[in-house]
C-alpha cells in the first residue's frame, strides 16, 4: 500500500471525527470529490492485514449509523468487497483476520433489521391485481381474467412479506452467515442506482468468485485465490443476480455477463431452481437487447426504440382474442367448411320432416336460403338446433325450415344445449326460441348487407324462385308456414324481405 | 369558425373522409365541390394535394430510421396542387394553415428540411386551436409537430459538426441544449395531440356506430398511425433515454400510459408498459424510485398552458392502487402487458401463421421473462408459477417456457407437477444433464418417487462423457436413490442388494469428483449404515477437509464416534458443530442422547429446555399468518435451510420411518390444504385466538393440537420442574380409528404400511386441527412436529431417570399436538412399564403398532412384555418381525435371544446373543439414517 493512499485514508479517518453534527450533510456531499479516497479504501479492504482495516471498518460503521443517506451509501458501496473479504477468510479458516469486517457487517445488519422504534422491520410489498383499477388501467378494459385459485385469493390487494422479521445476530455462524449476507445484499440492491461502477464491478467479481472457486471453471477464469468451494444458498444467488442484472444494463456488460454465466453454472451444479429461474429469465430477456458497453464515463444508458404501433399479427390468424367469443361445440363438432360441405349435410337431411304440422299452430317461421354463404351458417345452426328441417329436392338446393310451435317448444331444451354457433363473427347466440329469431335476423341483416353491397340487382324480371333465392323471411306471427319451394310460387303473407329489382 | 359549424352536407362528408383517411373518395367529392362554387377551387387544390400526398405515403411508407429521399417525380403533382392553393390566397385562414402544414410535410418527405421549417414558422403551430377542431386537423397538427421535430433534428444548430453533441464548443453548447429542448418539446406536444386525436377519433367512431348503421368500407379499427404520429408518440422518450435522462423518460412513459386508452393505442400501450417495466427493473432501485403520483425529482419544463388539459387523463382517487416501490409498479405494468400479450397469442398451427406465431411468442416471452425477474426478486414463486402457467398457450415445443414453468413450480413447492413438466423439458432438450438431475432432486426429496428418480438418474449416467461435471452428480443421485430404496426395502436380501449398489455409485461419484464433499460424505454415510465404521470415518474426514463446516458431515462424525463408544469425543464434536449451527434441532437431539449418556440426565434436560427456548424464539418471531411456504426468500431461507432439514426426521429414533415420513412432511406443505394460508397476509393485525387451555376443550376433541397456544410461555412448563400439571388429564383411551391390533399380522407389506402410517398420522392431525374453525391453520406442520419431538425427548430423559410423572407430563404435551403419533403412544407405553403397569403398557404398544406396524422399538418392547407374560411363541414372532424390518437393531436380537433361551432353544439363542453383541459394538447412539439424504 502506497504511503500516499495511507495518507488519504488517515486524513479521512481524522476528518470525520472532528466534524460537528451540523456539518455532516455538507461533508457527505463533499465525499464525492475526494477522488483518491475510494480506491485507497478498496485497497485497505483487499489487504486484509492492513493496520488501517480496523479503523476504516469502524468509521464505515459510524457512517452507516449516522443515518445520513449519502454516508450510508458511501459505506454500502464497499459491501461487495467486504463480503468477499469475509467469505474468503472464512473459507481459508482464518477467523481472526476478518473480525472487524464481521463486526461491521453484523452492525449494518442489526441496524437494518429494525425500524426507527426498534421494532423488527418487515419488508413487504403490494401484489397488484388487475381487478382493481390503477393509474394505468381500468379493469374493464382488460377483459375477463382467468379465475384461478390464486387470482381469487389475490382479488383484494394483498401485501406480501418478502423479508423479515429477522433476529438480531451477535456473531456469524455457518448457519446464519448466508441469512445475514442475503439480507445485506437486499439492502445493497435497494440502493443500486447510487452505486459507482467500481462497486458494481466488485459485485460482479464477488459473484463470479463465490460461484466458481473450487470448481473446474476456476481454471477457465484464471482466478488464483482461494480454491476451496464456498457454500451458497439459492436466495443469496438470487440477490446476487439482481445486482448483476443492474450492472449488466448499466455499463458493466462484460463483467456482468461473465458473472451471470458463473452464477448460472453454479446454480446448475447445486440444482437451485430459484436462481436458475431468475438467471435464465435475465439471460433470455437480454438476448435481443443490444447492451451498450461502458465506453464513456460510465454512461448508464438504457435504450428504447420506436416500435410500430399497429399489430404485427395478421388479422386472419386465430388468436386468444379472436376465439374468446367462440363456443366450443360439445357434440359431433363439424368444422365450418366450404358451402359445399354444408350442402352435403343439408342433403343428408332431406326428407326429414317433423310430423306435427297442423293448421292450428302459428309458429314463428324462419326461412333461410341456403345459397348464400353467410346464410349457411344460419342454416347449419338451425339444423343443429333440430328445429326441424327439410331440404327441397329441386336443383336450387333451397332448404326451408318449418317449425311448429310445439316442436319448437319440445326442442327448446335441446336447443339450449345444442345451439352452438361456430362462428368467429360473433353471431348472437341464442338459447331460447326468441333469441333464435333474433339470430336469424342477425344472419339476415348480414346477408342483406352482402347482397346490397356486392351484387347489384341484375334486372327486374326475376322469377319467383330466383327471388326466393335471396329471400330471408322472418316471421313472428302470421300464417303457419312459409315455403319458397318452387312448387309454391305464391308467397306467404309474412314479414319477409325480398331482395330484388324493387330495391 | 371551423368547418364543422359552417359546413354544408358536402363539406361534412369531406371532413368525414379526411378524418377516416378515405383518400380515394376525395377526388370525386372535390369534383362535386367545384361544381357548386368556383371559389371552392382553392379548397379543391388543397384537398387534392393532401389526398395525393397521403396516398403516396400510404403506398411508400417511411421506415423508422430511414431518411427521406430527395425529390420524387410522383410528388410533383402534389406540390403543384398545394402551391396553387397557397398562392392564390383565397382560402379561409384555417385552410391556409392546413395548406402550409401539408406543404411543410411535403418538403420533409422530399428532404428539404429548411423549407419545411420555413413553412412551420409561417403558421405558428402553437396558436392553432385544438378545442372543437375537427378530428383530421388534430392529426394534422400532431404530425406537424412531429415533422418539425424531425426537421430540427436533421438541421444542425450552427455548424455541421454540432450534430455530435459531445464535441461542441462551450459557446455553442447552450445553443445545442436549447435546440434539444425545442426538439423534445415538439415531440412531446406531438405525442399529446396525437393521443387527443386518437381519443377524439374513437369517440367519433363510437358515436358513428350508435347513430347510423355500420358503414360499408374500411372500418376505423384498421386505422394505423403512420410514420409521423408514431414518431411523435415515441421519439420524445427515446431521446430522453438516449441522453441518459431517465427521470424525464419515465415521466413521459407514465404520461402516455395514463392517457385514456383507445383501440389504436393498445399495442403502443403494451409496448410502453413493457418498456417502462424494463426500465424500472433494470435502471432503478427502491431508493431511487418515485411513485407516479409524486413529483419527479426534476420538473419537466414543458408548461404550455394552451396545450394542457386536452388529453383525457385518468382521474385517480385514493381508492386506486398506489404504488410505492419500483417492483410493484413494474409488476402492475407487466400484468397489464401480459394480459394484452396473452390476448394476441396466435393459436393456429398452420404454416402460414408461422411468422405471426413467432411474433406473438416473442412479445409474450419478453413479458414473462420480466415477470420472472420481478417476482423472483421478491420470492413470489407461487404467483409466478401461476403466471407462467398462463404462458403455456405459447409453449408448444418451446423449451424456454417449459423449463421456466418447471423451475417456478419447483420453487413454489409444487413438486409433482414440476416433475411432470421436467419430463417434457427432457424430451425437448435431451442433452442437458441439469434437467433430469432437477427431477431426481424432486423425486428423492419431497416426492419420494424412488423408481422415477432412478429412471431420471440413469438418464444422466447414460449421457456419459457428455454430461461432464454433472456425471459425478448423476452417480451421486442414483446412489441416493439406491440408498433410500435400501432403507425402504423389507427383505434383507433386497436391502443388501441396494446397499451394495448405492455404495458402488457413491464410490463412482467420489472418484469422478474427488473435490466434492458431498460424494465423500454420502460414501461415508453409506458405509456407516452398513456398519463399516473405520472406512466411514476415513471418508467423513475427507469430506470435512473439503468442507469444514458441513453440518451433516460433523453430525455423521459424531455418530461414528459414538458407534465406537467414544461418547465424550462425539459430544465434543456435537458441541463444536452446535457452535456453528446453534439452532439445528437434529444436532440437539443427538446432544440430548449423548449428554444423558456421559454427563447425566440433568444436563440432558437442560438441553431440552434450551431447545424449547430456541423453538420459541424462532417461531414466535415469524408472523403467525405468514409462516407459509414461499412467503419470502429469507423466510424460506430460515424455514428450509434449518427447520426442514431438521424436520425430515420426525421419528427421531426410528430409522425405518425416517425417509418415508419426510415426503409427507413436504407433501402437506404443498397440499392444497395449506396453500390458502400461504404467502399472503393482509394489512391487519393477525387474529389472536383467545388463550384457552387446550385441555379445556370439549371432551370429544381432547387431543386437538392447538398450535397458536403452544409458543406462549404459560403453556410451556419447564421440563425441569414438571410436577403434576393440573391441566394434563390422562385420557384412558386415545380415540384411534382402528381397534386394538390383532396379534397375527402379515408383514409382507410392512414398509408400505409404515409409510402410510406416518401419512395417516399427519392427515389425522391436520384434520383435527382444521376442525377448529376459529383458529386458522397456521402454515406447515413442521414447527409443531419439532415441538412434539422436543417433548418426547424430554420424556425419554425422564424415563431414563425413572420419573414417570414428569415423563407423562412431557408426553402429554406432545400428545396435545399429535395425539395419534406412534411415538407418543410408544412413550406412553414406556411410562406405563415404568409404573409397573404391564397390561397398560401392552395396550399402548399395541396401539402404537396399529398405527405404525413396523416401529421396531415398539416391537422390541412388546416382545419383551410378551416374554414377561410368558407368551413365548408370540413374543418370538414379534421379535422376528422386528429383525426382518431392521436387522441392525442389537437390542431386538438380544431380546430374541432371551426368548429363545426361555424356550430352551439354546443354540439359536447363542447365535442371537452373538449377533447382538457384534452389532452393539458398532451401534451409534442414534441411527445413522437420521441424517437426511437429499440432492
Amino acid at each position: 500500500m502506497l504511503a500516499m493512499d495511507q495518507g488519504v485514508v488517515e486524513e479521512w479517518l481524522s476528518e470525520y471525527k472532528t466534524l460537528p453534527d451540523s456539518a455532516v450533510s455538507t461533508y457527505a456531499a463533499s465525499l464525492k470529490d475526494k477522488g483518491a479516497l475510494v480506491p485507497a479504501l478498496y485497497k485497505v479492504i483487499r489487504e486484509n492485514y492492513s493496520d488501517l482495516l480496523e479503523p476504516v471498518c469502524h468509521q464505515l460503521f459510524e457512517f452507516y449509523r449516522s443515518g445520513e443517506p449519502q454516508l450510508q451509501r458511501f459505506t454500502l458501496q464497499f459491501l461487495p468487497e467486504l463480503l468477499w473479504s469475509l467469505l474468503s477468510a472464512s473459507a481459508a479458516r482464518d477467523p481472526h483476520t476478518s473480525g472487524c469486517i464481521e463486526a461491521l457487517l453484523l452492525g449494518i445488519y442489526n441496524l437494518e433489521i429494525v425500524d426507527k422504534d426498534g421494532q423488527s422491520k418487515v419488508l413487504s410489498f403490494t401484489v397488484p391485481s388487475l381487478s382493481k383499477p390503477s393509474v394505468y388501467h381500468e379493469p374493464s378494459a382488460i377483459g375477463s381474467m382467468a379465475l384461478t385459485e390464486g387470482a381469487l385469493a389475490n382479488h383484494g390487494l394483498s401485501r406480501v412479506v418478502y423479508s423479515g422479521p429477522h433476529l438480531q445476530r451477535e456473531t456469524f455462524t455457518a448457519q446464519n452467515r448466508f441469512e445475514v449476507l442475503t439480507f445485506l445484499l437486499l439492502c445493497y440492491n435497494a440502493a443500486l442506482s447510487y452505486m459507482t461502477s467500481t462497486s458494481l464491478q466488485s459485485l460482479c467479481q464477488l459473484s463470479s468468485r463465490v460461484c466458481i472457486c473450487g470448481y473446474p471453471r476456476q481454471q477457465m477464469r484464471r482466478y488464483k485465490g482461494i480454491s476451496t468451494r464456498l457454500t451458497v444458498t439459492s436466495e443469496f444467488l438470487v440477490q446476487l443476480i439482481t445486482g448483476i442484472h443492474y450492472a449488466l444494463c448499466n455499463g458493466e456488460v462484460e463483467l456482468g455477463s461473465k458473472a451471470l454465466d458463473d452464477v448460472l453454472y453454479r446454480s446448475q451444479l447445486e440444482l437451485f431452481p430459484e436462481a436458475l429461474l431468475v438467471g435464465n429469465a435475465i439471460k433470455s430477456s437480454l438476448r435481443g437487447a443490444a447492451l451498450k458497453s461502458n465506453n464513456k464515463e460510465g454512461a448508464r444508458s438504457i435504450q428504447v426504440e420506436i416500435t410500430p404501433t399497429s399489430s404485427r399479427i395478421s388479422r386472419n390468424a386465430v388468436t386468444s382474442l379472436s376465439i374468446r367469443g367462440h363456443r366450443w361445440k360439445r357434440h359431433d363438432a363439424v368444422d365450418l367448411g366450404s358451402p359445399d360441405e354444408l350442402m352435403d349435410i343439408s342433403e343428408v337431411d332431406e326428407g326429414v320432416w317433423p310430423g306435427g304440422v297442423g293448421p292450428d299452430i302459428t309458429p314463428p317461421t324462419i326461412t333461410i336460403s341456403n345459397s348464400v354463404t353467410t346464410l349457411n351458417l344460419g342454416a347449419k345452426a338451425m339444423k343443429k338446433c333440430r328445429l326441424g328441417g327439410r331440404t327441397s329436392k329441386d336443383k336450387d338446393k333451397e332448404s326451408s325450415f318449418l317449425t311448429t310451435g310445439r316442436a319448437a317448444s319440445e326442442n327448446t331444451e335441446l336447443s339450449v344445449k345444442r345451439l352452438t354457433l361456430t362462428s368467429s363473427q360473433s353471431v348472437p347466440k341464442g338459447g331460447a326460441l326468441t333469441s333464435l329469431t333474433r339470430t336469424a335476423s342477425a344472419v339476415f341483416s348480414r346477408s342483406f348487407e352482402q347482397v346490397a353491397s356486392g351484387n347489384a340487382p341484375p334486372s327486374s324480371n326475376h322469377t319467383a324462385a330466383e327471388t326466393a333465392r335471396y329471400s330471408c323471411s322472418l316471421q313472428e306471427e302470421g300464417v303457419g308456414y312459409l315455403s319458397p319451394a318452387p312448387n309454391h310460387t305464391q308467397r306467404s303473407p309474412s314479414i319477409s324481405v325480398h331482395l330484388g329489382s324493387d330495391l | 369558425m371551423t368547418a364543422r359549424k359552417s359546413g354544408s352536407r358536402l363539406e361534412t362528408e369531406i371532413e368525414r373522409c379526411r378524418s377516416e383517411n378515405q383518400w380515394d373518395k376525395i377526388p370525386e367529392l372535390v369534383r362535386q365541390l367545384s361544381a357548386k362554387l368556383i371559389s371552392n377551387d382553392d379548397l379543391g387544390e388543397l384537398l387534392l394535394g393532401e389526398c395525393k400526398l397521403q396516398t403516396y405515403l400510404k403506398e411508400n411508407p417511411i421506415k423508422q430510421g430511414a431518411s427521406p429521399k430527395g425529390p420524387n417525380p410522383k410528388l410533383v403533382e402534389v406540390r403543384k396542387h398545394l402551391t396553387a392553393a397557397l398562392d392564390r390566397g383565397n382560402l379561409k385562414a384555417d385552410y391556409l394553415q392546413e395548406a402550409s402544414l401539408l406543404m411543410a410535410k411535403l418538403c420533409y418527405v422530399e428532404g428539404e428540411y429548411r423549407d419545411a421549417l420555413d413553412h412551420y414558422s409561417r403558421v405558428n403551430l402553437d396558436d392553432m386551436q385544438l378545442v372543437g377542431a375537427p378530428v383530421y386537423r388534430l392529426s394534422m397538427i400532431a404530425e406537424a409537430y412531429a415533422t418539425k421535430g424531425l426537421c430540427l433534428e436533421k438541421i444542425p444548430v450552427a455548424s455541421p459538426s454540432l450534430s455530435n453533441k459531445n464535441t461542441g464548443s462551450p459557446a455553442s453548447n447552450k445553443g445545442v441544449t436549447e435546440r434539444e429542448q425545442e426538439i423534445i418539446t415538439c415531440y412531446e406536444k406531438s405525442g399529446d395531440i396525437a393521443l387527443l386525436y386518437l381519443q377524439e377519433a374513437e369517440k367519433v367512431c363510437l358515436s358513428g356506430i350508435q347513430n347510423r348503421s355500420p358503414k360499408p368500407g374500411p372500418t376505423t379499427q384498421d386505422q394505423e398511425l403512420g410514420y409521423f404520429l408514431e414518431t411523435g408518440l415515441q421519439r420524445a422518450h427515446v431521446i430522453h433515454f438516449k441522453n441518459g435522462n431517465l427521470t424525464q423518460g419515465v415521466g413521459r412513459f407514465r404520461e402516455i400510459l395514463r392517457a385514456v386508452e383507445t383501440r389504436t393505442t393498445q399495442n403502443l400501450r403494451m409496448t410502453i408498459a413493457r418498456q417502462l417495466a424494463e426500465i424500472l427493473l433494470r435502471g432503478m432501485c427502491e431508493q431511487s424510485y418515485w411513485s407516479p403520483l409524486e413529483d419527479p425529482p426534476t420538473v419537466s419544463p414543458l408548461d404550455d398552458p394552451t396545450q394542457q388539459g386536452h388529453t383525457l387523463s385518468k382521474n385517480y382517487s385514493i381508492s386506486r392502487l398506489i404504488m410505492c416501490e419500483n417492483t410493484e409498479e413494474a409488476l402492475l405494468l407487466l400484468l397489464i402487458s401480459e394480459s394484452m400479450a396473452n390476448r394476441d397469442a396466435v393459436l393456429s398451427r398452420i404454416p402460414e401463421h408461422n411468422n405471426d406465431r413467432i411474433i406473438s411468442l416473442q412479445s409474450a416471452s419478453v413479458v414473462y421473462d420480466l415477470l420472472t425477474i420481478a417476482l423472483g426478486r421478491r420470492g413470489q414463486y407461487e404467483m409466478l408459477s401461476e403466471c407462467l402457467e398462463r404462458a403455456m398457450k405459447f409453449a408448444f415445443e418451446e423449451f424456454h417456457l417449459w423449463y421456466q414453468l418447471a423451475l417456478s413450480l419447483m420453487a413454489a413447492g409444487k413438486s409433482a407437477r414440476a416433475a411432470k413438466v421436467l419430463k417434457e423439458c427432457i424430451r425437448l432438450k435431451p442433452n442437458d444433464p441439469t434437467i433430469p438431475l432437477l427431477a431426481v432432486k424432486l423425486c428423492i426429496g419431497p416426492l419420494h418417487w424412488l423408481d422415477e428418480g432412478e429412471c431420471f438418474a440413469k438418464m444422466v449416467i447414460d449421457m456419459g462423457e457428455k454430461a461432464a461435471e454433472f456425471r459425478a452428480k448423476g452417480f451421486l443421485a442414483i446412489g441416493l436413490v439406491y440408498s433410500l430404496k435400501a432403507t425402504d426395502a423389507s427383505l434383507r436380501s433386497t436391502q443388501e442388494d441396494y446397499q451394495r449398489k448405492a455404495l458402488g455409485a457413491f464410490q463412482r461419484a467420489q472418484s469422478l469428483s474427488p473435490t466434492d464433499h458431498l460424494a465423500a460424505f454420502y460414501l461415508a454415510l453409506q458405509l456407516a449404515v452398513s456398519r463399516q465404521i473405520p472406512e466411514a470415518l476415513g471418508y467423513v474426514r475427507q469430506a470435512l477437509q473439503l468442507q469444514g463446516d458441513d453440518v451433516h458431515s460433523l453430525h455423521l462424525l459424531a455418530l461414528l464416534l459414538s458407534a465406537q463408544k467414544h461418547y465424550h469425543d462425539a459430544l465434543n464434536i456435537i458441541e463444536m458443530a452446535l457452535s456453528e449451527y446453534p439452532e439445528n434441532f437434529n444436532l440437539l437431539y443427538t446432544k440430548v442422547k449423548l449428554e444423558a449418556m456421559c454427563r447425566g440426565p440433568e444436563e440432558a434436560l437442560l438441553t431440552c429446555k434450551h431447545m424449547l427456548q430456541i423453538w420459541k424464539s424462532f417461531y414466535n418471531l415469524t408472523n403467525p399468518s405468514d409462516s407459509g411456504r414461499g412467503s419470502s426468500l429469507l423466510d424460506r431461507a430460515i424455514a428450509d435451510r434449518r427447520q426442514l432439514n431438521a424436520m425430515t426426521l420426525p421419528d427421531f429414533s426410528d430409522p425405518e420411518t425416517v425417509s418415508p415420513t419426510s415426503p409427507s412432511t413436504f407433501s402437506t406443505i404443498s397440499s392444497p390444504l395449506s396453500s390458502p394460508s400461504s404467502p399472503v397476509f393482509f394489512c391487519q393485525p393477525p387474529p389472536f385466538p383467545p388463550p384457552k387451555n387446550p385441555s379445556f376443550l370439549p371432551p370429544l376433541l381432547p387431543h386437538i393440537p392447538h398450535p397458536p397456544h403452544i409458543p406462549h410461555p404459560p403453556h410451556i412448563p419447564d421440563p425441569l420442574h414438571v410436577p403434576h400439571p393440573p391441566h394434563v388429564p390422562h385420557p384412558p383411551h386415545v380415540p384411534h380409528p382402528p381397534p386394538a391390533p390383532t396379534k397375527t399380522r402379515t408383514h409382507s407389506f410392512l414398509h408400505a404400511t409404515s409409510i402410510a402410517a406416518s401419512r395417516v398420522e399427519q392427515a389425522l392431525s391436520e384434520v383435527a386441527s382444521s376442525l377448529q374453525s376459529s383458529a386458522p391453520k397456521h402454515g406447515p406442520l413442521h414447527p409443531w412436529m419439532t415441538l412434539a419431538q422436543i417433548w418426547l425427548h424430554a420424556a425419554e430423559v425422564y424415563i431414563g431417570m425413572s420419573k414417570p410423572a414428569e415423563a407423562s407430563a412431557c408426553t402429554q404435551e406432545a400428545a396435545n399436538l399429535f395425539p395419534t403419533s406412534h411415538n407418543v403412544l410408544y412413550t406412553k407405553g414406556q411410562i406405563a412399564e415404568l409404573r409397573g403397569n404391564i397390561d397398560e403398557a401392552k395396550r399402548w404398544y399395541e396401539e402404537a403398532l396399529s398405527i405404525n406396524p413396523t416401529h421396531v422399538k415398539t416391537m422390541q418392547r412388546l416382545g419383551l412384555i410378551l416374554h414377561q407374560l410368558q407368551r413365548y411363541s408370540l413374543s418370538e414372532k414379534v421379535l422376528r418381525d422386528a429383525v426382518q424390518v431392521n436387522s441392525t437393531a442389537h437390542d431386538v436380537w438380544n431380546s430374541l435371544g432371551e426368548v429363545l433361551q426361555a424356550q430352551g432353544n439354546a443354540a439359536a439363542a447363542t447365535e442371537c446373543f452373538l449377533t447382538a453383541l457384534e452389532l452393539e459394538a458398532s451401534s451409534p447412539i442414534l441411527p445413522f439414517t437420521i441424517i437426511p439424504r437429499a440432492l
